[in-house]
């Protein structure tokens, strides 16, 4: 069935499907409206599931560790400040193997308030052991939850699905929401490897000494090659099941590009426009689109770059004192690599300020313009 | 002729959840009140560890001493992670279980309070236990907001001692309106057993105070674990009481008291609070005007009580 | 749980890779493994004790074994458990001293144990002359026993379950020695000393009446027909006055002799006004004797009431039925009118001057202070002492006889009297029934160690309860204890000890006592034994110091889990040492102190 729907609500769509036991939320702009259709859908009876209504997003992703634990599908969602205070819980999480999913609306932080677009808060996760997946329409919003919870289930692993505030988040756009049927085929009830049981009573987590706590970490790690691993398959199953057609990375027109633009959330959907128009005037650019994000699929990111002999990438988010997070990612990513593109870091659109196709034309201009990267990133559009 | 346990014997005897090789230091009362809740609670309790001494001595991976199931949590959440357990057992349809968050004072009264609090208000079906030995014993003896005015610790410690009153939990829980509070102590086992096995029954959020004496951190002899306990109720410095709703008749406009006090045990003869504070190497810097001033509040304090409990 | 040790339980998992660890870390075993038990250095064991009333009984009664047992309402099993260290409960249910009442550790909670009451109970509750369930064959050795008071008859009993062919010598015609003259039958009824003679007797005992030694029958010939002689002839021979001048008047008479006339039937006259000088029980049963002779009684005592030697009940009794008691005061001088009947007692106002050997205050007298008290007749009980004429035919010194309650290992100096011993009144022990019948038991014990060929010395430490001079006869004949547990009779379970928290305070029960206007008049006994349900309340109130009782507490408090119950299969509880960090709360909790921290290794 076809609706037109904000971005936040094909992610409450997705829960419904997924057919969620456990949500746990606190409010934050610009995530609100989706645990407020989660709300309705609960009050409604769509979804069966309890709604813990916590005081603060640290015991909101501390509720279901308990629920989590307890053997039941479990969602949560969050945005900027909110995703910083549950930092310590996402280790947590994490390293306790918990398969829980989050959608996460990417918000600026900072020292001063701003509650729209950019995916610093995110990406300082990137080390917590949270699958992270980034998403560019509504549509891929809604699959992406139910994906993410095969992905997690299987992995054990939990599962961040982040993207950017208003520009996705608040954006009405027309989304395929599937029968409910298909989607309990896709994904069964979870049963988790361990269940929570008084007959054969155990205890979960605790003290690792020194003995095992390495280890520990390491299994951690092998989960999260398991998740790159299995990724795809979880893509091809959705295409058999539902028609639509998702991977690692997306690429547009890169067949014959020398240079290559890479981008993740919504600048992407500027970026193809950009794209067709110079490549209309000649210009041979094509576009690299992010969506596992961690565990980085090396291997897929150095094929798609392999022949572009110039690599743009846009960071609407910024680890101060370095650049671009996932230029230096890309940046680390290729340099293990035998082809080795100059790599060009570009900051835009933080806070939420406006990124037109032009400004990626003038980026790209920019970039064609230059011999080689200066080691600084170049902040666009930036007041001078 | 000697007082007798009302504990039923074969559960005193045979119902043991808690399996001795816990790394508990000698005459730790926590474990002591571990054993004893268990007992009244039964095998269908999951209990809820956030960072504390409990967390560590019952067990470090792949072992554990409960035969119960254990979740580990991070220090301050342990009351919403019970929330999100007794949430997940109802959705998988479990009946007849019971979430327990065993907190130490830190994990409770400071660090823990906000989630407490938080599950507190929404009366989540949780019974959270606080077993206060009243500083951060785990960390090596550090002052919490429960520790006692007049006490030494390694962060109040000569030339500093706590010069500040103990925060009084047990108004703060009342104060959210919860369905059960009551405060306990392993030097009253049956009482304690009760109050488990009441607040076992009971729908919404429990809570329940446990004073737990801790040999190392109060410097007492582990041999006097009990008796320490038992003084710190005949003095009335820890007094023993519950409070439960007072179910409100629907056809009446009067609102009355909404809670109903009861003082289970009332101190036999009076004694001093000196003879508690004398008792431990802990208050060995304690002044008499302090001890003077405590004994007035102690007074006082006692003295509401018993209004209340009328 | 006890038959299988928890440590053989232990899950242990070691993990070798870390493909070993779980997809969520649970846990895979316990901590069984872990034997806590290591860290300790000093460990809880379960010993019985001796409790205070025990170690306060001259005779070394077990008060609360039969206590215990009687509670069970195994009443056959309580009165034979009784009489294992004391033979007469009964008669000591009456007319005994009851120091263990005055040691008893809920005197400072509440109201002590009315362990008197509950002995008369159970003595009254079986004839004496029931069979003996633990009489055994004759050993081949003979005794005599020279006095048929409670010295004697104690000795003959405990002699007779050493296996000694017994035999009494009594000058009186009839036996009992002061328990049927000296002590008043409203106090001690004449059928209930007669009881348990028939009981002595079917224990196979013989009885010869109306034989005095010395006189009837010289010494050496019980020397030369016994193996063992045991000499109880008490003291009979009241001290006299000190007074400025002697005097004699008939109504000048021993208070002793007075019981004796009254006790044999013969017609006493003693006027109107009776005072009786001295403060013991010889005293007392004088005076309340005289009440009933219809005279009125004063007690002149030259101390004040705390140095009073007589028990404070048998005061009280004799207060309720009118004796007047004059503390603080002596006789100086008896004013005699010509006709040699008394017409006054001048008396001395006295007060209390330092300590004297005794540990009582010496009463000084105040100078000029004189008074005088109307008196017909004036009955002396200021002590009683042994006339030992009869030995000195025999023996050269009479000292080593004085002695031997204190080492009866010690014989006579003469070769003919090595196998003589001497208990009772005409020792140096206290005069009263308990340890008359202490002395009975301790020098059973030595002639049977003489007859072993062993030295009572080596014995005695071995069998000695507490801290005073009581012996365990139980422990001498290897009897086990009421608690099947090892049980420390030297150590003494005193109030510190006891853990008052644990107990609910009552008051004892009543004394079933008849009014004092009431028996005032009569020489009928006034007391009675307890009905069944009131001694059965009365042994819950017991503490049972020193004694596991199966409370439960250790098992409660317990922090490690390491006290396993084994009460259901035998007794008490184990201790898993495995595990035990030997914290110590079992041993400070335990209420009654039937556990001691031992060091390791």
């Amino acid at each position: 069935m076809k609706k037109a729907i904000k971005g936040n609500h094909a992610v409450s769509h997705g829960v419904r499907l997924s057919k969620v036991g456990v949500i746990s939320a606190y409010p934050i702009t610009p995530q609100t409206t989706i645990v407020e259709a989660l709300s309705e859908m609960c009050a409604g009876g769509e979804l069966d599931a309890r709604f813990i209504k916590v005081e603060s997003e640290h015991s909101a992703m501390a509720a279901l560790i308990g629920a989590a634990t307890a053997g039941v599908r479990t969602f949560t969602a969050t945005s900027g400040n909110g995703l910083l205070l549950m930092h310590e819980v996402l280790h947590w999480t994490a390293g306790a193997r918990l398969p829980i999913v989050m959608a996460t609306v990417n918000r600026a932080v900072s020292g001063v308030w701003n509650i729209w677009a950019e995916q610093t808060d995110s990406l300082a996760q990137r080390d917590t052991g949270w699958i992270q997946i980034f998403c560019e329409s509504s549509q891929e919003l809604l699959d992406g939850v139910i994906m993410a919870y095969k992905l997690a289930e299987k992995v054990m692993l939990p599962v961040m699905i982040a993207y950017d505030a208003f520009f996705l988040s608040h954006t009405t756009e027309i989304v395929d929401i599937p029968d409910q049927e298909p989607v309990d085929r896709f994904i069964p009830p979870y049963v988790p490897p361990v269940s929570l049981s008084f007959d054969n009573p155990r205890m979960f987590g605790g003290f690792f000494a020194t003995d095992y706590f390495y280890e520990h970490r390491y299994t951690l790690q092998l989960a999260a090659q398991e998740a790159l691993a299995y990724y795809p398959e979880v893509c091809r199953e959705f295409t058999r099941d539902f028609g639509r057609t998702y991977d690692l990375i997306e690429t547009y027109r890169t067949e014959d590009a020398e240079i290559i633009l890479v981008t993740a959330g919504a600048i992407t959907s500027v970026s193809r426009i950009a794209v067709d128009q110079m490549q209309g005037r000649g210009v041979r650019v094509g576009l690299m689109k992010l969506r596992l994000f961690r565990p980085v699929p090396v291997d897929c990111w150095r094929k798609a770059l392999e022949k572009a002999t110039k690599v743009v990438v846009i960071d609407r988010n910024l680890s101060v004192g370095l650049g671009g997070i996932f230029a230096s990612e890309i940046r680390s990513v290729l340099y293990g690599s035998a082809h080795r593109p100059p790599i060009y870091s570009v900051i835009a659109g933080l806070g939420g300020r406006d990124v037109t196709p032009e400004d990626v034309e003038g980026i790209l201009n920019h970039v064609i313009a230059q011999d080689k990267p200066s080691d600084a990133p170049l902040f666009w559009g930036l007041k001078k | 002729m000697q007082k007798k346990f009302e504990i039923p014997r074969q559960v005193l005897v045979e119902q043991d959840l808690m399996q001795p090789g816990i790394t508990s230091c000698q005459g730790c009362a926590a474990p002591l009140s571990m054993k004893i809740a268990l007992k009244a609670l039964g095998e269908r309790t999951v209990v809820v560890f956030p960072a504390c001494c409990f967390a560590v001595f019952v067990g470090g991976y792949p072992y554990s001493s409960l035969k119960v199931p254990i979740i580990h949590c991070p220090f301050e959440t342990s009351a919403v992670v019970a929330s999100g357990a007794a949430a997940a057992l109802s959705v998988r349809g479990e009946k007849d279980t019971v979430v327990m968050v065993w907190a130490g004072d830190g994990g409770t009264f400071d660090i823990g309070m906000q989630a407490l609090s938080g599950a507190a208000e929404r009366n989540e079906n949780i019974l959270f236990v606080c077993y206060d030995n009243e500083a951060y014993m785990n960390t090596g003896i550090q002052r919490s907001s429960a520790t006692p005015m007049g006490a030494w610790t390694t962060t109040t410690p000569e030339g500093c001692i706590k010069e500040e009153s103990k925060k009084d939990i047990e108004q703060i829980m009342l104060a959210h309106h919860i369905s059960y509070m009551a405060t306990a102590s392993a030097a009253y086992p049956d009482d304690m057993f009760k109050k488990f096995q009441k607040a076992r029954g009971i729908s919404g959020m429990k809570f329940i105070h446990l004073l737990s004496a801790c040999p190392p951190g109060w410097r007492i002899d582990p041999a006097h674990t009990i008796k320490i306990m038992r003084l710190a109720t005949q003095t009335n410095v820890f007094p023993i009481y519950e409070v439960c709703k007072r179910p409100v008749s629907a056809d009446t406009e009067q609102i009355t008291e909404e809670w109903q006090y009861t003082i289970n045990v009332f101190p036999e003869k009076n004694v001093p609070v000196g003879s508690y504070f004398k008792s431990q190497g802990r208050f060995g810097l304690m002044t008499d005007e302090m001890i003077q001033s405590t004994q007035k509040r102690v007074d006082r304090k006692w003295q509401e009580l018993v209004e209340k409990a009328g | 749980m006890a038959a299988k040790k928890r440590s053989e339980m232990a899950v242990k998992h070691e993990f070798k890779s870390y493909r070993d660890i779980t997809p969520m870390h649970v846990s895979l075993g316990n901590m069984l493994y872990n034997k806590t038990g290591a860290w300790r250095f000093i460990k809880p064991i379960y010993e019985d004790k001796a409790p205070a009333c025990q170690n306060a009984c001259p005779a070394g009664n077990d008060i609360e074994g039969w206590i215990k047992l009687l509670g069970r309402q195994e009443f056959e099993k309580a009165y034979w458990h009784l009489k294992r260290e004391e033979p007469f409960p009964a008669i000591l249910g009456r007319v005994c001293f009851k120091f263990c009442e005055g040691a008893c550790n809920r005197g400072v909670f509440d109201d002590g144990i009315r362990i008197q009451e509950l002995e008369r109970f159970v003595g009254d509750r079986f004839s004496p002359a029931t069979p003996h369930p633990e009489l055994p064959a004759y050993n081949g050795k003979r005794l005599a026993v020279v006095g048929s008071g409670p010295a004697g008859m104690s000795a003959a009993y405990f002699a007779r379950l050493l296996g000694f062919a017994v035999t009494i010598f009594d000058r009186e015609t009839l036996p009992g020695g002061i328990l049927r003259l000296g002590i008043p039958g409203y106090r001690l009824p004449r059928q209930v000393v007669a009881a348990e003679f028939e009981g002595l007797s079917r224990m196979g005992i013989d009885l010869k009446l109306g034989t005095e030694i010395g006189k009837d029958m010289a010494l050496a010939t019980l020397t030369e027909t016994f193996d063992y002689v045991f000499l109880a002839t008490g003291a009979h021979r009241s001290i006299p006055l000190q007074l400025t001048e002697n005097l004699s008047c008939c109504r000048i008479i021993s208070a002793l002799f007075l019981l004796k006339q009254v006790a044999r039937g013969e017609t006493v006259s003693l006027g109107k006004e009776v005072v009786v000088i001295g403060g013991g029980n010889t005293a007392i049963d004088a005076a309340r004797t005289a009440v009933r002779l219809g005279c009125r009684a004063t007690v002149l005592y030259r101390r004040s009431p705390t140095e009073m030697p007589a028990h404070p009940d048998e005061v009280r009794e004799a207060e309720e039925e009118g004796v007047c008691f004059r503390f603080l005061a002596a006789p100086e001088d008896i004013a005699l009118r010509p006709d040699e009947t008394i017409e006054k007692l001048v008396c001395c106002e006295m007060e209390l001057g330092p300590a004297d050997d005794s540990g009582r205050c010496r009463p000084l007298r105040k100078e000029g202070a004189t008074f005088d008290i109307p008196a017909d007749t004036i009955l002396m009980a200021v002590g009683e002492e042994a006339d030992m004429g009869y030995l000195s035919q025999f023996i050269a010194s009479t000292d080593p006889i004085l002695r031997t309650h204190e080492d009866l290992s010690v014989p006579f100096d003469t070769p003919a009297a090595a196998r003589v011993f001497a208990g009772g009144d005409m020792t140096d022990t206290p005069h009263t029934v308990v340890h008359a019948v202490a002395t009975g038991k301790k020098a059973a014990i030595a002639m049977d160690c003489n007859r072993r060929g062993i030295a009572f010395t080596d014995i005695q430490d071995h069998i000695r309860i507490g801290n005073g001079d009581a012996l365990s006869f139980s422990r001498y004949m290897n009897w086990a204890p009421v608690n099947p547990v090892p049980c420390n009779d030297r150590m003494v379970v005193d109030s510190s000890k006891i853990v008052y928290d644990y107990f609910i305070k009552s008051p004892g029960c009543n004394k079933m006592v008849q009014p004092a206007d009431q028996r005032r008049f009569s020489f009928a006994p006034y007391h009675d034994t307890l009905p069944e349900e009131q001694a059965l309340l009365e042994t819950r109130r017991c503490l049972h110091c020193g004694r596991c009782t199966e409370c439960d507490n250790c098992l409660i408090f317990c922090p490690d889990v390491s006290i396993l119950d084994q009460t259901r299969e035998t007794f008490g509880y184990a201790i898993d040492y495995d595990y035990c960090k030997g914290c110590g709360i079992c041993f400070t909790e335990c209420p009654r102190h039937a556990m001691t921290m031992v060091s390791e290794g």
